[in-house]
């Protein structure tokens, strides 16, 4: 027999052995290898020393009303609507609250764009410009005049001379 | 008729529910209950977690009855399911925001071996020692080990059920396997 430690086929053997899921005539073939090798049977004791520490490791009790809260969750199911059965299959666990969320979240927002007038903003805008536009005009309205008292001051000077 | 012969009994009774036989459902759920909710909760760590999840699994097989063909073992769909939502649980970090209660469970399970077994104080701490040593270990591999491992170890699968269960090929399982073992074995060898 091909050692299994150093054959990379026969690897399974002693994992095999060392759950008791080999048939008879290997399991003895392996033993009798195991015998004088000192590799397969130091690997062999390891992996039953992982198999015995794994058997210790009880699961927890199932809680009672474990069935009950099953057959709850099923009525639920029956008697939730069409659309709500199509989808839900679809859609990750965590991410179920997370679209309720959202999905409020888009209800409130379409609430607040039909209620608020659509052109609230632009008024502030026009007085703005306004402002700076009669303030413009106010400043070249300003200038002209003193350009147009200039020759009006001058003009007499001309005339005197 | 000689189909339905052929067929492994839980899918004979698959196909019962799928048919509209609330009892037949009922049997699948106390045959496959304890396998299921102890395999999530080996691979999530977490009690609460591991029924939310098992839950989630027979809800989605009764969902799924309509549309149910016998073309693999029960167990092999079933136990897809089961890893498929534990691997996303334990993808989406779902199991970490409960982990506080992790020591909890250990001392609760130490608690109730008590009454059977009647071990020293001395025994029971060595015990509680040697558990929590085991599941950090099993922790510690990676997602589609720890899979493969509790497959082989706790449901007794075979490589090639594990295969499809995984999703990959038998190969494949037996080189995930090896890996794990040795991981084990390299932090659990001492315990003997």
């Amino acid at each position: 027999m091909e050692c299994p430690v150093q054959s990379r086929d026969n690897a399974d053997l002693l994992l095999a052995y060392c759950a008791r899921k080999l048939d008879p005539e290997t399991a003895a073939v392996l033993e009798r290898h195991m015998e004088h090798c000192a590799p397969c049977r130091a690997f062999g004791e390891a992996q039953k020393a992982v198999w015995t520490a794994l058997d210790t490791w009880e699961a927890m009790p199932v809680t009672e009303d474990f069935d009950r809260r099953l057959h709850v969750r099923i009525a639920q199911e029956e008697n939730r609507g069409y659309w709500s059965r199509l989808v839900r299959p679809w859609l990750p666990l965590n991410f179920r609250p997370a679209l309720s969320l959202a999905a409020a979240s888009v209800v409130v927002l379409v609430a607040f764009l039909v209620q608020s007038p659509q052109s609230a903003p632009q008024p502030a805008e026009v007085e703005i410009v306004d402002a700076e536009q009669v303030e413009r005009v106010l400043d070249d309205l300003e200038m002209l005049r003193q350009v147009n008292l200039v020759p009006k001051v001058e003009a007499p000077a001309v005339q005197a001379m | 008729m000689v189909a339905a012969a052929a067929l492994e009994p839980d899918a004979e009774l698959m196909l019962r529910v799928k048919d509209g036989d609330a009892a037949s459902f009922a049997l699948l759920l106390e045959r496959h209950r304890i396998p299921v909710i102890h395999f999530v909760y080996r691979m999530v760590l977490n009690q609460a977690v591991a029924e939310e999840l098992a839950q989630e699994v027979f809800l989605r097989v009764y969902r799924a009855r309509l549309s149910y063909e016998p073309t693999a073992k029960f167990t092999t769909w079933l136990f897809r399911i089961a890893m498929h939502l534990a691997l996303n649980c334990l993808r989406d970090g779902r199991v970490e925001r409960s982990q506080e209660s992790l020591d909890l469970e250990t001392q609760d399970t130490a608690a109730r071996q008590v009454p059977d077994r009647r071990p020293t104080v001395e025994q029971n701490l060595v015990g509680q020692v040697k558990l929590a040593e085991v599941r950090r270990a099993i922790e510690a591999l990676p997602a589609k080990q720890r899979a493969a491992v509790l497959m082989h170890k706790y449901q007794e699968m075979e490589y090639s059920q594990i295969a499809r269960v995984l999703n990959c090929s038998e190969s494949a399982v037996k080189s995930l396997l090896f890996r794990a073992y040795e991981t084990l074995r390299a932090r659990l060898a001492h315990l003997a």
